[in-house]
């Protein structure tokens, strides 16, 4: 009896410590995930971007979210579909939510800036333009 | 520990050699695994790649060395050429509108045998110009490394921009020579040998450890509170030279910066070695800031406040540690963003710079460490766990519970260093 209280209690203790550990770990992976997921979102977006700079010599004129960026260039052939959204796995599309990515360009059109920022709207997260960040490595 | 039911009696030295093996091949994992990753970086070289320009191609190593690419290697395991990629050293080189990532092969005799645009940044239609140019993709085949690195005047070195996708191309000549030169550059790198005071200062305190360790005479001992105060104003609080996991994982995953901290090097050393040779836990006993604060607060309260540890609370507690360890891989190998000083209370010494996380395990440890004597020691302290499993033990040794979860250990971090990391991150 005595053997089998001992066991129950190691077991629990050892469960117990595991689980904090696990309780460490797990918001750092899922964090480094999304942030894979945000990276090679930022390429496909990147590349057909430029796709579009090669047909039209402007970059779109106007600024936008990133899932009305994506369905944008989906809809003129510049992006291949099936980009999905890196904060929910979802179909990346107009109106996605959360979408924290954001488009803009100069007067001329002829610079492009892909911004994301963390939840609160202003801290910057990965930049990719075509003036200063053009690579994420 | 001495009821474990899977201890089994073994040749003490033979034990020491395992102990000691467990540390080295864990610290080789996680070098070779950050070579590894500052080599190949996010795109890494693939062998199907490289056989493009090297039919045999079998296998790639990582060189730890200052040209940081990869050996090729045949299936009999024979070198038969280098493969070097052009990013992250040449990010800042940009075409139309970005950098390229350019894989370059040379032969076992160091000749260019071919270049591949990898990944670029660039415009897609201007890289395909380029690639499709063969006369500029094979513009380096038969030149040799030093030779490339050296090329200042690309006109002159006969290679010529493509015609339609001039600036992509000339980025591609000159990510390939500039990472190149990068390399040569790296190789004539000196690196020199510089102590200072702090250097003398480690040392001093390595010293009066083993003196207090070894000397076990009255009128040595009864000067060990001197030394035990100095250990906590001026190694912790002035140095603030604690030995962390954040230090050791910091050197195992770049390099021990033996000749920038030559004090700091002895020091760790001899805390893993002393323990190893003679059985004296010289650092955590004698030398360790927070191990000697907590025998200070021993005294503070009432005896009778005091309460023992049951041997079922014991056995869990001893499993902390272990977790830590368990975590550290995790966030090394999986480069997470996670700062290990956090887990321990040692950067809080460092008062000014001390992130929450660490006060917060320094002032709850020491606040245990009242009502159960040197708790976080026991039960809680990662870098403690490792040095006591390196520790020899006195009389008959076995290969205990520790050795086991030494084991374990060596699994995590083979088990990590095998499995793609896309396999857990995605």
């Amino acid at each position: 009896m005595k053997q089998a209280r001992t066991i129950a209690i190691r077991t629990i203790g050892f469960l117990a410590v595991a689980a904090v550990a696990a309780a460490i770990l797990v918001p750092p992976i899922e964090a480094k995930r999304e942030e894979r997921r945000i990276r090679a979102m930022l390429l496909i977006v990147q590349e057909g971007l430029q796709n579009y700079h090669v047909d039209e010599e402007i970059y779109p004129r106007r600024m936008m979210k990133g899932g009305e960026l994506v369905f944008f260039l989906e809809g003129e052939g510049f992006l291949e579909g099936g980009v999905s959204n890196p904060w929910t796995g979802e179909p990346y599309g107009e109106g996605a939510d959360p979408d924290w990515l954001r488009y803009r360009t100069d007067a001329l059109a002829e610079t492009y800036e892909l911004i994301v920022t963390e939840p609160d709207g202003e801290t910057v997260r990965f930049r990719l333009d075509s003036t200063e960040n053009q690579s994420l490595e | 520990m001495g009821n474990f039911r899977y201890s089994f009696a073994i040749n003490s030295w033979l034990l020491q050699i395992y102990r000691l093996s467990v540390l080295v091949l864990i610290a080789w994992l996680v070098r070779s695994h950050h070579d590894r990753l500052r080599v190949q970086g996010d795109w890494p070289i693939t062998v199907a790649e490289v056989r493009e320009f090297l039919p045999d191609a079998h296998r790639l190593r990582v060189d730890p060395g200052p040209r940081g690419g990869l050996f090729v290697h045949d299936s009999a395991g024979q070198e038969i050429g280098y493969a070097v990629r052009t990013m992250p050293h040449s990010r800042d080189i940009i075409g139309y509108s970005g950098p390229s990532d350019v894989l370059v092969v040379f032969d076992e005799e160091d000749l260019g045998r071919g270049i591949s645009i990898r990944h670029s940044y660039d415009t897609p239609s201007h890289v395909e110009d380029v690639t499709l140019d063969l006369l500029f993709m094979e513009s380096w085949n038969g030149r040799a490394w030093k030779a490339i690195s050296e090329i200042t005047d690309m006109n002159e070195a006969e290679i010529y921009a493509v015609s339609g996708a001039t600036r992509t191309s000339e980025a591609v000549m000159q990510s390939v020579t500039h990472r190149l030169a990068v390399a040569e550059g790296r190789e004539s790198e000196v690196t020199s040998f510089s102590p200072g005071r702090r250097d003398g200062a480690l040392v001093a305190f390595l010293l009066g450890g083993c003196l207090f360790a070894f000397r076990k005479e009255k009128q040595v001992q009864k000067l060990r509170w001197i030394y035990s105060l100095a250990t906590i104003g001026m190694l912790g609080f002035w140095l603030g030279d604690l030995i962390a996991q954040s230090l050791m994982v910091g050197w195992m995953e770049s390099r021990v910066p033996w000749e920038a901290t030559p004090g700091l090097v002895v020091f760790v050393a001899a805390a893993f070695l002393l323990p190893w040779f003679t059985k004296q836990p010289v650092y955590c006993q004698f030398i360790c800031p927070h191990g000697n604060l907590q025998r200070w607060t021993r005294g503070l309260l009432p005896a009778g406040w005091k309460r023992p540890l049951p041997e079922d609370g014991k056995w869990i507690g001893r499993w902390i540690p272990a977790m830590l360890l368990a975590v550290v891989l995790g966030v090394s190998f999986l480069q997470l963003d996670l700062d290990l000083a956090g887990i321990e209370p040692f950067d809080a010494y460092l008062v000014k710079s001390a992130g929450v996380a660490t006060i917060v395990v320094a002032v709850v440890g020491l606040a245990i460490s009242f009502f159960f004597p040197m708790a976080y020691c026991k039960f809680g302290c990662p870098t403690g766990w490792l040095l006591e499993f390196v520790r020899r033990r006195a009389g008959k040794d076995r290969f205990g519970e520790r050795d086991w979860v030494g084991l374990g250990l060596v699994g995590i971090a083979l088990v990590l260093y095998l499995v793609p990391p896309e396999w857990i991150l995605g």
